[in-house]
């Protein structure tokens, strides 16, 4: 067995492997001291033709193409190992692997950074990445024994959501759910809704996803709309080989409100859920069912939530280098709405000037049904050494019914995506990757009307080794058309390059970004405090040009570096128009605006090698620019500093850790800027036990029962304690 | 213990002791906030609270509305406060920018959907600020605010048994 550290451009190989027979690689995995292990993860990267090791750690490969691959394995709490084979056509070829504790003392070997595939629309190693790119591992979403995707995604460096919304280096702030600056990719399918634009994080259920990967950044040149701020991939788990089963239960309570004056309820809140997943595949074909709930008490007044979901996966593999994967989920959640707090006079206030854990008696009964799922096939195709292509094909579907007393919503919406991609290695160190790709989105609703969307775009990079050198460039042109009408064009240009040195790989980019308005942005009509919503259908994309510069470095075998600049300029932002004249708002593009700053995170294992530490920093300069009347300011719901530390100790099976995250207090809110702000600093603590098939996880978040609130009068979470029990089969 | 182990110790201790202070209570004033930018004020409720009740809330305009298009031009925006639905004698913090207001107002909201086209049967004016001596039918209650205090003792009474249409202001009536 050969452990060994990747060149840099192995990452690259497989296309160059293809033949006419299949192949096999076989072997087993074990753990150092420990002997077999189960469930290791076993893949020949590139083609993603992956398996997982049974009881006895044995694993089986069939189908792959000859030549030479490059087999990676992997598993919870070791380091992992690499190796690379040549095989023939119709050879078998033994491929064994020892893996490390990645706490032993002195690592041997370098360990390669991980292999992202959502930066460049293709596998690639992080470092060769020209923008940042933050990946949320199996292991840490293990780890942090979370329930949702945005959960595990929160304390990911410069990310950071607001009751939902997620932010990106700053990058859309408090919308209250109005068409998303970053885009969401489930498997690489955009999943944002088709008529808000917004993200259902609750989409995917977590026990189906692999890992998550954070692309900052303007990613339009690939991604198109929506790519502004950024993208998040959530990649959901490949099926193993065998029958394999999951069940895991969780249950918690929330802290009562830390003063008397504040309790509102005589009974402690509670949260309890269960999911099972089952699987079962073979060589030719796999499938995977998940389904299961949970309901909450909330933790403050008017906050019970109800939630279902299922999830399958079917991975058709008919020849080596041929697959197709279909995938779908639906979820529904049913929970009341708990709108803001309460202010003097707007309930029982006991004399206070707000009840933080209390809402407004005009918000009692709002209730809010949400159903959403999607469908997804894709068919990937490795023709020839220099050659591949995928085409997917996919529908979301989301259904929302707002109850509110003498105010009820309604709008159901699609989403209808295609794309055909193709990979080529038209020469030596040269790899091109161009695409098609068409979208349709409609909505039939009370307040946004019966409307629809067309998006057709086109879109090719190219990456050019020079020595030590990456360069890319890139362009993509998308084409939008609403209700039939005219076609407007958008084109996103990027170029970047990548430079290896003793120093680390430098990273560097420029590139464009846009997000086309929303159906509901374009066509709202509704009544808001007694204002008038009215649509403006000739509202036009936003767009940014960003820029940046990183530095990616081991300084010691023991800490690792990431620290980038960033520059944001951003054009005709769409944000709702008040006009008093006529009591009417309208969303409109207004708003200049310039996100600057810088990403930093480190990681090492000091003091001792069972202990990791990672520290992850952000500093953003967020100014809407003078425009009209309207002087330079802060942008609103943006911190200035956003800190996040985290420590993990691990002794044998047993796991030990928190994070603290430190987020500076707002410059700038909208709706109530006389309310009291406070800065966030949240402690999450966790503990987790692993013997045989049963892991046990604890999970102690908001331990210090912080109370604050990012989004206007509307608290955050507080110290919530929950334990989870998954058993493996 | 090790230096090192020491020193990250104690920044653990120190991180978590800056955690512990997030938001508190806070009494309702009784006069007007330091640093506070608005008015201030007590009000005191006459009748019964009609069932159709959807809310009681407080605004300001900075001039008196001539036509029922000026309706929504009232302050704060988008959401005033409300005020409690009956009850002892309430001090209200009302923010508005700097500015010289001629009605100061507590407007009544009946259940519904609200709309310019249906304001008229969904709000009622239903008490005012008015300078002492004053006689007129809608009152004159010049406010000041300036630039960092807020203007206290902006007293008024919420009647019930005598609310307003905004057709009472616009006639005529339907």
């Amino acid at each position: 067995m050969r452990q060994l550290a990747l060149p840099a451009a192995a990452v690259c190989l497989w296309g160059q492997v293809l033949g006419a027979q299949d192949a096999v690689v076989y072997g087993t995995v074990h753990g150092e001291s420990v002997g077999p292990l189960r469930s290791a993860e076993v893949v020949v990267l590139g083609p993603n033709l992956g398996t997982l090791t049974d009881r006895g750690g044995h694993y089986r490969l069939s189908r792959v193409s000859p030549g030479v691959v490059i087999v990676r394995a992997r598993f919870l709490g070791y380091v992992p190992a690499f190796d690379t084979v040549r095989v023939a056509a119709g050879d078998s070829v033994e491929a064994n692997f020892v893996l490390r504790p990645s706490v032993t003392d002195g690592l041997p070997f370098v360990v390669v950074g991980p292999v992202v595939v959502t930066a460049a629309k293709r596998s690639q190693l992080l470092d060769q990445a020209i923008t940042s790119v933050a990946v949320v591992s199996d292991t840490e979403l293990a780890r942090r024994a979370v329930n949702t995707v945005d959960e595990a995604v929160d304390k990911a460096p410069g990310v950071q959501f607001l009751y939902g919304q997620v932010n990106i280096r700053g990058s859309t702030g408090y919308v209250q759910g109005l068409g998303s600056r970053v885009l969401m990719l489930v498997d690489g399918v955009p999943a944002n809704q088709g008529d808000r634009g917004g993200i259902n994080w609750d989409l995917v259920p977590l026990e189906e996803v692999q890992r998550v990967e954070i692309v900052k950044g303007a990613g339009s040149s690939l991604y198109g709309s929506a790519a502004l701020g950024g993208v998040v991939n959530v990649l959901t788990r490949d099926i193993a080989p065998g029958f394999h089963a999951r069940v895991r239960a969780s249950g918690g309570s929330y802290a009562n409100p830390p003063h008397d004056v504040w309790k509102f309820r005589d009974y402690t809140g509670a949260e309890e859920g269960l999911d099972a997943t089952g699987s079962y595949g073979t060589e030719l074909v796999r499938a995977s069912v998940t389904g299961g709930g949970w309901h909450s008490d909330g933790y403050r007044e008017q906050d019970r939530r109800d939630h279902w979901q299922t999830a399958a996966k079917l991975d058709w593999r008919p020849l080596a280098a041929t697959r197709l994967t279909a995938s779908g989920s639906w979820a529904s959640d049913q929970y009341e709405t708990p709108l803001i707090w309460c202010t003097r006079g707007g309930c029982d206030d006991r004399g206070q000037a707000y009840q933080p854990f209390m809402i407004d008696t005009a918000g009692r009964g709002a209730f809010t049904r949400s159903d959403k799922g999607y469908v997804s096939a894709t068919l990937e195709r490795t023709a020839s050494a220099r050659f591949a292509w995928q085409a997917r094909g996919s529908w979301l579907r989301t259904r929302f019914s707002d109850y509110q007393p003498g105010n009820d919503d309604a709008g159901i919406a699609n989403r209808f995506g295609a794309e055909l991609r193709a990979l080529a290695h038209p020469a030596e160190g040269r790899v091109v990757t161009v695409g098609a790709e068409g979208a349709r989105s409609d909505v039939a609703s009370d307040i946004f009307g019966d409307h629809s969307q067309n998006e057709v775009a086109a879109y090719g990079e190219s990456e050019q080794r020079v020595g030590r050198a990456r360069l890319t460039a890139g362009a993509r042109i998308d084409y939008i058309a609403v209700d039939g009408g005219g076609l407007s064009a958008v084109v996103s240009p990027r170029v970047g390059a990548v430079l290896e040195t003793s120093a680390g790989a430098w990273r560097a980019s420029a590139g464009r970004g846009f997000r086309g308005p929303s159906l509901a942005e374009r066509f709202v009509s509704t009544i808001v405090s007694g204002l008038v919503v009215i649509p403006n259908p000739d509202l036009h994309p936003e767009t940014a040009w960003s820029l940046e510069l990183g530095n990616a470095a081991r300084i010691s075998p023991s800490v690792h570096v990431d620290a980038a600049l960033f520059w944001t300029e951003a054009h005709d932002l769409i944000e709702p128009n008040v006009n008093l004249g006529t009591g009417q708002i309208q969303f409109r593009n207004v708003a200049r605006a310039r996100l600057a700053g810088l990403d930093l995170s480190l990681s090492a294992t000091p003091l001792t090698p069972r202990l990791t530490t990672a520290l992850a920093y952000t500093f953003l300069y967020a100014r809407g620019l003078a425009h009209d009347t309207v002087p330079e300011r802060p942008l609103a719901f943006r911190p200035k500093h956003l800190l996040t530390l985290s420590a993990d100790y691990q002794w044998h099976t047993v796991s030990a850790g928190g994070d603290f995250r430190y987020t500076s207090r707002f410059e700038r809110v909208e709706l109530y800027p006389g309310d009291e702000r406070v800065a966030g600093k949240v402690l999450d603590l966790r503990v987790g036990v692993e013997r045989g098939p049963l892991s046990v996880r604890g999970r102690l978040a908001n331990a210090l029962n912080y109370i604050y609130n990012q989004v206007p009068r509307t608290l955050a979470p507080v110290r919530t304690l929950s334990v989870t029990l998954t058993w493996t089969y | 213990m090790t230096t090192r182990t020491c020193g990250a110790a104690a920044f653990a201790v120190a991180a978590a002791v800056a955690c512990n202070k997030g938001l508190e209570p806070a009494l309702a004033p009784t006069s007007c906030p330091q640093g506070f930018v608005g008015v201030c004020g007590t009000v005191s409720f006459v009748g019964q609270v009609p069932e159709s009740t959807a809310r009681v809330f407080v605004v300001a305009f900075d001039t008196f509305p001539k036509s029922q298009n000026d309706l929504f031009k009232f302050k704060p925006q988008p959401t005033p406060p409300n005020l409690p639905l009956g009850g002892p004698a309430f001090f209200y913090t009302l923010p508005l920018p700097p500015a010289r207001y001629e009605w100061v107002l507590a407007v009544w909201q009946k259940q519904g959907t609200l709309s310019p086209t249906n304001a008229d049967s969904l709000l009622r004016e239903t008490g005012f600020y008015r300078d002492k001596g004053d006689t007129t039918a809608h009152g004159s209650g010049i406010v000041i605010v300036n630039a960092g205090t807020g203007k206290d003792s902006i007293d008024f009474v919420v009647d019930f048994n005598n609310m307003h249409r905004v057709c009472y202001y616009f006639p005529p009536c339907p």
